[in-house]
């Protein structure tokens, strides 16, 4: 089962996620179960149960090509703050809770959305890059071309 | 200077991985406390200004947004002061599954705080997420339980971070059978998890710290309080919740910016063990004997057994919710229209952290003119300082600098204040003279 998670909330930039999911929504993407979180916390990683791929899809502070759309290494989400989180306890945290619990799913795939300078207004979505890179990370079984 | 006399400063300038913004500060001199605050300085976020002028359904779900882990609290508070203001008395069904929807909040909250919050200090890590290696299955449990506690809300809510179904004489939506039944075989299945969790807390090392306090919650004659009852406490005092500004002062201290409540001029616990204190002689029979058996005796004033009683109210959310599900039948409405009545409605309920007051003037068309809620960490601030205060004396100031913050840590997140969120601090700043 694929699922691709959206994580944010209703407030300014932090909602590019959720209006990717909605964008998606709108495509022919096959057996992907599409879902909209509004910062999950630890809840997270009951997101991850029979899954076996997952792309997770948040907003990311980068000021170059607002809305854009970055796949990420894990990695690059050390250390960075969650300020949006409940408990601060937010994506990266989770996720590496994840790995120490060993529930992470065998493919696991982050997508950062560029959010841009001004955090109090979404920026227009690269709605043709989402696509492009979403199509590339779902395998062909699941996603008819 | 020897040792015991040393002057110390301790400053945690930013709680961080906090819902919300403190900071604490202690000064030590010539081997005694002499100021010591916990500074909560997040801007205030002026909710009360914002519900003026809306309607009363349209204020349930704007106070939702308040706390994302409490919002059934500030929900259940408002609609309550809403229909009895407008002279609504809630029939069985549906005190019954508010109760279900309230149960599903105690046991997401209290889950995630015993396990990812409060057991990491009690097992001598700095996370829970490094506490995970050694105690995976103790993680897991509490993750399990905490989705169970989302999922029981959101059958109800919609959702379960800020839901949507609570309305003014109901729900917008009732569940259907089918719906419900799942989630009552998970509750079914979790309930030895839930039993075995509170011997689990129970074995863990608690430092010897009695102390002297009052307890405040609501008292119903007929169940362990939840979302009705008098106001009692422990010195003797039971009202009914529309008195509750004839006896509870709010008042403004420098360093926060979070009204600080006294009882008759004295700081007050509410919360978890409060509750327990006062109420557990109401406890299901099997809540209760789980609870005897687990070695901490209740009433208790050691603060530290905080995390026995929300492990005990886990227990019992979920044989409650068991309970009410199992009788479960989808109604004929879910709501029942009300008409608007011009005046003042009072709501209190237990939200997981302590009583949550709210009072709401409301004009003939239903419209909110003016609002006071007053949440429990604010209820709980002076209880903290003093608590802080308490435990530092009873370790012993000329313990080391770095264990004299972590037990002041400690005791701030065995409250599980929502305003620092009961997380570990990242950063310190502490300076000797």
């Amino acid at each position: 089962m694929t699922r691709i998670l959206g994580v944010g909330s209703p407030f300014g930039a932090d909602r590019l996620a959720w209006d990717a999911i909605d964008h998606l929504s709108g495509m022919d993407l096959g057996e992907v179960e599409l879902v909209k979180l509004d910062r999950p916390g630890s809840g997270l990683l009951a997101y991850f149960n029979g899954v076996e791929q997952l792309i997770l899809l948040d907003a990311v502070l980068l000021d170059t090509e607002p809305g854009g759309v970055s796949l990420l290494d894990p990695g690059q989400l050390d250390g960075l703050p969650s300020a949006t989180s409940s408990h601060g306890f937010g994506v990266a945290q989770a996720l590496e809770l994840g790995q120490r619990l060993g529930c992470l799913p065998g493919r696991l795939q982050l997508v950062g959305i560029h959010t841009g300078a001004d955090l109090s207004t979404p920026p227009n979505l690269d709605t043709a890059g989402l696509e492009r890179l979403i199509r590339c990370l779902l395998p062909e079984s699941v996603c008819r071309p | 200077m020897n040792d015991q006399s040393r002057d110390i400063q301790i400053r945690v300038p930013v709680l961080t991985r906090v819902e919300g913004e403190g900071a604490l500060e202690i000064d030590v001199a010539d081997g005694a406390i002499e100021h010591l605050a916990l500074r909560i300085y997040e801007p205030p976020r002026l909710f009360e200004k914002f519900v003026e002028g809306y309607e009363c359904d349209q204020v349930i779900d704007m106070v939702a947004r308040i706390c994302g882990i409490c919002p059934v609290a500030y929900q259940m508070s408002a609609v309550q002061a809403f229909e009895g203001l407008f002279g609504f008395e809630a029939p069985d069904w549906l005190q019954d599954m508010r109760r279900a929807m309230y149960c599903g909040e105690w046991l997401q909250s209290h889950a995630l705080h015993i396990h990812l919050l409060a057991a990491p200090d009690f097992l001598g890590f700095d996370s829970a997420i490094a506490m995970a290696a050694d105690y995976p299955d103790a993680v897991r449990r509490g993750l399990e339980l905490q989705t169970l506690g989302n999922d029981l809300i959101a059958l109800f809510g919609g959702r379960s971070v800020h839901p949507v179904g609570v309305r003014v004489g109901g729900f917008y939506r009732a569940p259907r059978l089918d719906e419900v039944e799942p989630i009552l075989k998970r509750l079914q299945a979790a309930l030895p998890a839930a039993e075995a969790l509170v011997g689990w807390t129970a074995g863990l090392e608690f430092p010897d710290d009695e102390q002297s306090f009052i307890s405040v919650a609501l008292s119903h004659p007929d169940e362990y309080a939840i979302g009705r009852g008098n106001l009692i406490s422990g010195q003797g005092l039971e009202t009914d919740i529309s008195f509750y500004e004839s006896f509870f002062e709010e008042h403004q201290s420098p360093h926060s910016t979070a009204l600080h409540s006294t009882l008759e001029g004295r700081p007050y616990l509410v919360g978890p063990l409060a509750r327990l204190n006062l109420n557990f002689h109401q406890l299901p029979k099997p809540v209760r004997q789980v609870m005897d058996g687990c070695g901490i005796h209740f009433p208790s004033h050691n603060m530290f057994h905080s995390i026995v009683a929300r492990a005990v109210e886990l227990h019992l959310a979920v044989h409650e919710a068991i309970r009410l599900l199992e009788a479960y039948r989808e109604p004929e409405s879910s709501y029942i229209p009300l008409q608007p009545r011009e005046g003042n409605g009072f709501g209190c309920t237990e939200a997981p952290r302590g009583i949550l007051w709210h009072r709401y003037d409301v004009d003939d068309k239903g419209i909110v003119r003016y609002a006071r809620i007053v949440p429990p960490t604010s209820q709980n601030q002076g209880r903290i300082e003093e608590d802080i205060r308490h435990s530092l004396e009873r370790l012993g100031l000329e313990s080391a600098d770095e264990a004299l913050r972590l037990r002041a840590e400690q005791v701030i997140r065995n409250y599980d204040p929502c305003i620092s969120c009961a997380t570990h601090f990242l950063k310190l700043d502490l300076r000797r003279r």
